[in-house]
């Protein structure tokens, strides 16, 4: 535990303790508002998993809320115990959530937001007309007992749980899953990590809490109809919230419903006309003047207690060691026997087409073990799709693709990962809001099931060292150079702890110095770790120092295979790619 | 720039705490203070559009009662005036819930009127119950809500689902040609799913036959399909269990697709409905409360705070529920001689109190028997057609613009 | 069941899916070019709403003037909405931006309808004009409705003619594929952008003053109405016109099938429900559009 973390645990503990003995102090006032504000962090708390966390804005998240309350209701008038109840209402709502999000998640970005949006009205109907089990537009009146206290703390002891399972997300491997789906879902895939459980799960604890929240709520209130919990206008409200504070942020939810419901109360009592339009006014300046939250604001950056609380959930994790000076000459990966005769990568007549374009015309490669080769080609001849083909991107129309002995056919992204497949992109998609040390982290960690997140990002040190990125050690990826951003590619790639390392035109855009020092980690990696590569390349000086031999693509089809001063003088490539005033150059 | 934001955060947070400090505690049974009234009205939110211009009414109400001194405490020997404490409640039952709360133990109210609609009426008298403080609701009219066994619980919706129809259905078995079928087109709303529920039995057991029954849901907006089965089956009396908002598309599609039938009845006849179809209402019938020129208890005294607070009876039926809340409230206080909360219940507990419209009698559980009149909308004017001894003017039978 | 009434309600639920499909129509716009996700869109149609039937009860206008009178300061509302308040946050990451985006529409939602609850009442309005009705045997077609359905039809042709024949038009469909390339052929995305959102906000306009002469408004029912038109916009395709009014004509029509052949209180589910079994039938129809 840091110094600066001791006083904020402190605080939150009394916190707490205050929070629990307010029912004894004695105002019953003070005591509703307080847990109207429980109610509303456990919902922004549980939305912010799903979207803050993994970047997907579910605005239908009170659609758990209402079924948690309709099936909470429904069991305690059938005379349950309300333990069961409750019980009753997480175990509906998961399993409406696990059907909701797999039609859902077919959506991106704010496809996605619309269509969970919509189901809010879907669930109002349907809980109007279903009246053998709702009661229709009646409402459940639930026997009338005094919970006000046992609910508030109950209540209490859900919003506890809730900031604790943040922290604990945040410490484990799971988050980081969620945080690489929320910058890159594909690349994410490509380095190893399985996305759809992972959403699954995601929303699926998302829902159980906001389920709990309308059982505990509608308990308290003793009485729900469809318009109470199903309403459109109240659907944005935890939402608000939690951008409010600043989305993402471990006290961004806490810090949001805080300052929100405050204003919201105040007005309410004090402010006799167009109290909405104030709260309004509020929330669309924040969101023109501070749209990252209030957290997220350079006034609170600024400050020195307040910009604790608004630290990213890796700096709690990291170490804060400074950046070690040395450069490691070994890296952290296995040291692969090879054998030159084995082929590690084998593709049969691979052919993929799109509608009727085809871009990889029946290809037919052998890669034997610890080889490096050069994929060349005009543009659009099909190398990046031969790769996408490879790392599973796209599934091949035809052919076969065998990878160390195994058919690819039909596997999943992620376990081509895991068999021993990295790759770079032309264009860097480094995850965008991870630090350099982050992104090379969460594929440590996915290669190791054993490695907790601090010990991944403990090792990830070594492999920007390699890179040469240690000063950027923890800064955000998507304020690196071109340059850095690729180095932090390959180092990412790397950290995959490849068989077969496919490399795509690293050394576009970079100065001579910086071609060589690229060259020099591609020959040290397959002479001391037995990674075989291939290098889709244009600069050829690059190539001709490296590789063992080379392979030419032509829309889509194999056109030369060879060593390189044999292929440069073929006819065919002359003719389609290199131009005849190369002829007599090499 | 920094500590301007530094001080008006300490502000702001200053001022959330003192939110939650009381007023000083206005002495209960003191003869000294004016009487509070604790109430929550819906200015903003979904329920808003029932409640127009009612916190204006609410004060003039208190302006008009104080005028003659106030409420007649036998106790403290002389008149005491009345005082509102009136929330926003914006619709959200939590807000209700949180606002009642406060109002119990930090603005010290002394008894609690309002609030209206079911979504609050259910959650909101648990927190009476609580602090022991009679509550007199207004438009919350589901009956289970009053099956729960309270003791501090009144309220006071006009009319009461069972009576609604009363009259109505006495003018229908006394007119002639006689109706011999009967279409239900029901809004999916508890209020009037319950009086569909009633008053189709009680059709039946009159002998009126049920050729159909139609449920809708507030946002429909193409009744086309409804209409369509309307007209297949060809009622004499076509029965719109509806509130006023939602069922302005249904009878002006009704008019434009030319249903036919002896009667148009419409549960919920109001002015707004009227604004919006225009001179499609013309020849239906309906039910109303109270209208101006009623001669009754109190009605000097509502007829002074409609027309100053300048809301129209007619406009929006729901405003007598809330006066009479209001008005029982005040008749229980002298009832009871006291500004004691216990004395006041037990007036409260099967009482019969004088208002314009009748008496307002509760059962015991705290709902009231309130009734209504039947009113026929003829050459644009809305007049009372039944009982005869009360009506205003004759009705129109079967109604020509339905032929 | 007879021809006479599957017509009838054909008609109807024509009707409807046309206006629903209006309201999408400028949502659809918006996003395309300006890619917001705009909540406060159904608000400004209820608003806009109110506005004409106060107009209507005040001076008895013609529709079309009424509508001609409000376009012109919701144009120019649109358009200052978006320089003062959207396009500063374009230059943040893409984070903020969307979450800015939500924040100011959701903002401009509760500011429009507690505005307009205070200023206008909080009572449902509408504009109560009835023309005489055509009866063609059993079917019974309103000049009202008719009027309703031309003028939904003229607006659609126009505006598709416009999309595709105009410099405007061109430069609106370029900054939807690629706006740095459009920039570069000289087009001032910022002045497009909120060109874009004054005409689409002024497209709710026209789409607000047919609404209220068929149904009422009032200041709180906009965030449904904004509810259907993203599920239009879903089924029909982003920046797609003529895809957004069929299937806004679809949907009008599927309504008004339900309540004819099962029950009308399902009638409104049906849009998410029929969103919702695409979904899961035709995945890679919504794979390629990721936003």
């Amino acid at each position: 535990m840091t110094r600066t973390e001791l006083p904020f645990r402190l605080a939150g503990v009394i916190a707490v303790v205050a929070l629990a003995a307010l029912p004894l102090l004695g105002n019953a006032y003070l005591v509703t508002f307080a847990f109207t504000v429980l109610i509303a962090y456990i919902l922004a708390q549980s939305w912010d998993w799903v979207a803050g966390e993994m970047g997907y804005v579910n605005l239908g998240h009170y659609v758990f809320y209402g079924v948690g309350a309709y099936a909470f209701s429904i069991a305690l008038v059938a005379q349950y115990p309300t333990a069961f109840a409750l019980l009753a209402a997480v175990g509906v709502t998961a399993v409406v959530a696990v059907l909701i999000g797999f039609p859902m998640f077919r959506l991106r970005g704010d496809y996605f937001a619309f269509g969970t949006l919509a189901l809010l009205p879907l669930a109002e109907v349907l809980a109007y007309n279903l009246t053998p089990i709702t009661n229709g537009a009646d409402g459940i009146v639930l026997p009338v007992q005094n919970v006000q206290t046992i609910s508030y703390l109950l209540a209490l002891g859900v919003c506890v749980v809730a900031f604790l399972m943040t922290v604990w997300i945040n410490r484990i491997r799971f988050g980081y899953a969620l945080k690489s789906v929320r910058n890159d879902e594909e690349v994410a895939e490509v380095i190893g990590v399985r996305i759809l459980p992972v959403k699954i799960k995601v929303l699926t604890l998302s829902a159980a809490f906001a389920a709990l929240a309308g059982a505990i709520q509608s308990w308290q209130m003793s009485y729900i109809d469809p318009a109470t919990v199903f309403g459109l206008n109240v659907a944005l409200v935890p939402v608000a919230m939690v951008l409010f504070g600043g989305s993402g942020l471990r006290w961004g939810p806490f810090v949001g419903v805080l300052a929100l419901a405050g204003m919201q109360q105040w007005l309410l009592v004090n402010v006799k006309v167009l109290q909405t339009t104030i709260y309004g006014a509020i929330i669309l300046l924040i969101g023109r003047f501070m749209p990252g939250g209030i957290l997220r604001s350079s006034w609170v950056r600024g400050s020195r207690w307040l910009g604790a609380l608004g630290r990213d959930h890796h700096e709690y994790i990291v170490d804060k060691r400074g950046a070690d000076p040395r450069v490691a000459a070994t890296l952290p990966l296995p040291r692969l026997t090879v054998d030159r005769r084995q082929p590690l990568l084998e593709c049969r007549s691979v052919r993929m087409a799109f509608g009727g374009n085809v871009a990889v015309n029946n290809v037919n490669l052998k890669i034997m073990q610890g080889e490096i080769v050069g994929l060349i080609g005009p543009n659009g001849c099909g190398k990046t799709t031969l790769f996408n083909c490879i790392s599973k991107v796209f599934e091949p129309t035809a052919g076969e693709i065998h990878f160390a002995g195994r058919n690819l056919r039909e596997l999943r992204r992620d376990e081509i990962a895991q068999l021993g497949v990295g790759r770079t992109y032309q264009i860097p998609r480094p995850f965008s809001d991870l630090t350099v040390q982050e992104n090379i982290a969460v594929p440590l960690m996915y290669h190791d099931a054993s490695l907790t997140p601090r010990q991944a990002l403990e090792q990830a040190r070594d492999f920007v060292a390699y890179a040469q990125l240690t000063p950027r050690l923890t800064a955000r990826a998507d304020s690196l150079s071109l340059q850095e951003k690729k180095a932090l590619e390959f180092a990412r790639a790397l950290a995959c702890k490849p068989k077969l390392l496919l490399v795509d035109e690293v050394a576009s855009g970079l100065t001579p110095a910086e071609v060589t020092r690229f060259v020099d980690h591609i020959r040290h990696v397959r002479d001391d770790y037995g990674v075989t590569v291939i290098w889709v390349e244009h600069i050829f000086s690059a190539l001709a120092q490296v590789v063992d031999r080379v392979v030419v693509l032509e829309q889509g089809a194999l056109i030369a295979d060879g060593a390189l001063h044999d292929v440069v003088k073929d006819e065919r490539v002359l003719r389609t790619y290199l131009g005849s005033a190369a002829a007599g150059v090499v | 720039m920094r500590m301007l934001r530094k001080i008006l955060t300490i502000a702001a947070a200053g001022s959330c705490l003192a939110a939650f400090a009381g007023d000083a505690a206005a002495k209960l049974g003191s003869c000294n203070e004016p009487i509070v009234f604790g109430t929550t009205i819906s200015e903003t939110g979904p329920f808003s559009t029932l409640a127009d211009r009612w916190r204006g009414m609410t004060e003039i109400f208190a302006e008009e009662v104080n005028r003659s001194g106030g409420v007649q405490v036998k106790a403290c020997n002389k008149k005491v005036p009345i005082k509102f404490v009136i929330y926003d409640d914006q619709s959200v039952p939590a807000a209700a819930v949180s606002l009642y709360e406060k109002m119990a133990t930090v603005d010290n109210v002394d008894f609690f009127v309002g609030p209206d609609w079911s979504s609050l009426g259910g959650p909101v008298p648990p927190i009476a119950e609580k602090h022991k403080i009679p509550i007199v609701m207004g438009n919350v009219a589901t009956p289970s809500i009053y099956d729960r066994g309270f003791k501090y619980v009144w309220g006071t919706p006009y009319p009461v689902v069972p009576r609604w129809s009363e009259r109505y259905f006495d003018m229908l078995s006394k007119m002639n040609p006689k109706p011999t079928s009967i279409f239900f087109i029901t809004h999916d709303n508890p209020v009037t799913k319950g009086i569909t529920g009633v008053w189709s039995k009680k059709a039946e057991a009159q002998g009126l036959k049920i050729v159909g029954s139609e449920t809708f849901s507030q946002e429909l907006k193409d009744f086309t399909a409804l209409i369509a089965k309307v007209r297949a089956a060809k009622p004499d009396v076509v029965y719109i269990s509806s509130f006023d908002g939602p069922s302005v598309p249904l009878v002006q599609q009704m008019r434009s697709l030319k249903v036919r039938a002896m009667d148009v009845h419409h549960v919920m006849l109001t002015g707004s409905l009227y604004r919006q179809v225009g001179k499609d209402i013309e020849g239906m019938t309906g039910e109303l409360s109270w209208y101006p020129g009623i001669k009754g208890p109190y009605s000097d005294l509502v007829e002074t705070v409609m027309q100053r607070s300048n809301i129209s009876m007619f406009d929006y039926i729901w405003t007598l529920g809330r006066l009479s809340s209001y008005l029982v409230m005040v008749q229980a206080i002298e009832k009871a001689g006291a500004v004691d909360r216990e004395k006041v219940r037990e007036a409260l507990y099967k009482g019969t109190f004088k208002a314009p419209a009748g008496d307002i009698v509760f059962d015991e559980r705290g709902f009231p028997n309130n009734g209504a009149f039947t009113v026929q909308m003829v050459g644009g004017k809305v007049s009372v057609v039944w009982p005869p001894e009360v009506a205003t003017g004759k009705v129109v039978w079967p109604s020509p613009s339905w032929k | 069941m007879n021809v006479e009434v599957f017509v009838q309600v054909l008609i109807g639920g024509l009707l409807l899916g046309g206006l629903y499909a209006l309201v999408a129509f400028g949502l659809s716009l918006i996003y395309g070019v300006v890619r917001i996700l705009n909540f406060a869109h159904g608000t400004l149609l209820a608003v806009t709403g109110v506005a004409a039937s106060l107009i209507f009860a005040s001076w008895q206008l013609h529709p079309v003037l009424i509508a001609l009178l409000l376009m012109p300061p919701v144009f120019a509302g649109g358009y200052v909405f978006y320089m003062a308040l959207l396009h500063p946050l374009n230059r943040r990451n893409h984070f903020e931006s969307t979450v800015g985006t939500v924040l100011v529409t959701v903002g401009a939602l509760l500011i429009l309808s507690d505005l307009t609850a205070k200023l206008a009442g909080a009572t449902p309005k509408n504009i109560p004009l009835r023309f005489a009705a055509i009866e063609i045997g059993e079917i019974v077609v309103s000049t009202t409705q008719l009027g309703i359905l031309c003028g939904i039809a003229v607006l659609t042709v126009a505006m598709h003619l416009f999309l595709k024949r105009s410099w405007f038009g061109r430069a609106i469909r370029a900054v939807t594929q690629d706006e740095v390339g459009a920039q570069l052929c000289g087009v001032q995305s910022t002045r497009l952008k909120a060109l874009t959102c004054a005409f689409g906000s002024a497209t709710v306009t026209i789409a607000a003053v047919l609404y209220v002469l068929s149904f009422p408004v009032d200041p709180y029912m906009g965030f449904g109405l904004t509810v259907k038109a993203f599920t239009i916009i879903i089924l029909g395709g982003i920046g797609n016109l003529p895809g957004a009014l069929l299937a806004g004509a679809f949907l009008g029509v599927a309504e008004g099938m339900t309540g004819l052949l099962w029950k009308p209180e399902w009638a409104p589910a049906l849009s998410v429900i029929l969103m919702l079994l695409i979904l899961v039938a035709l995945p890679q129809g919504f794979a390629r559009k990721s936003a």
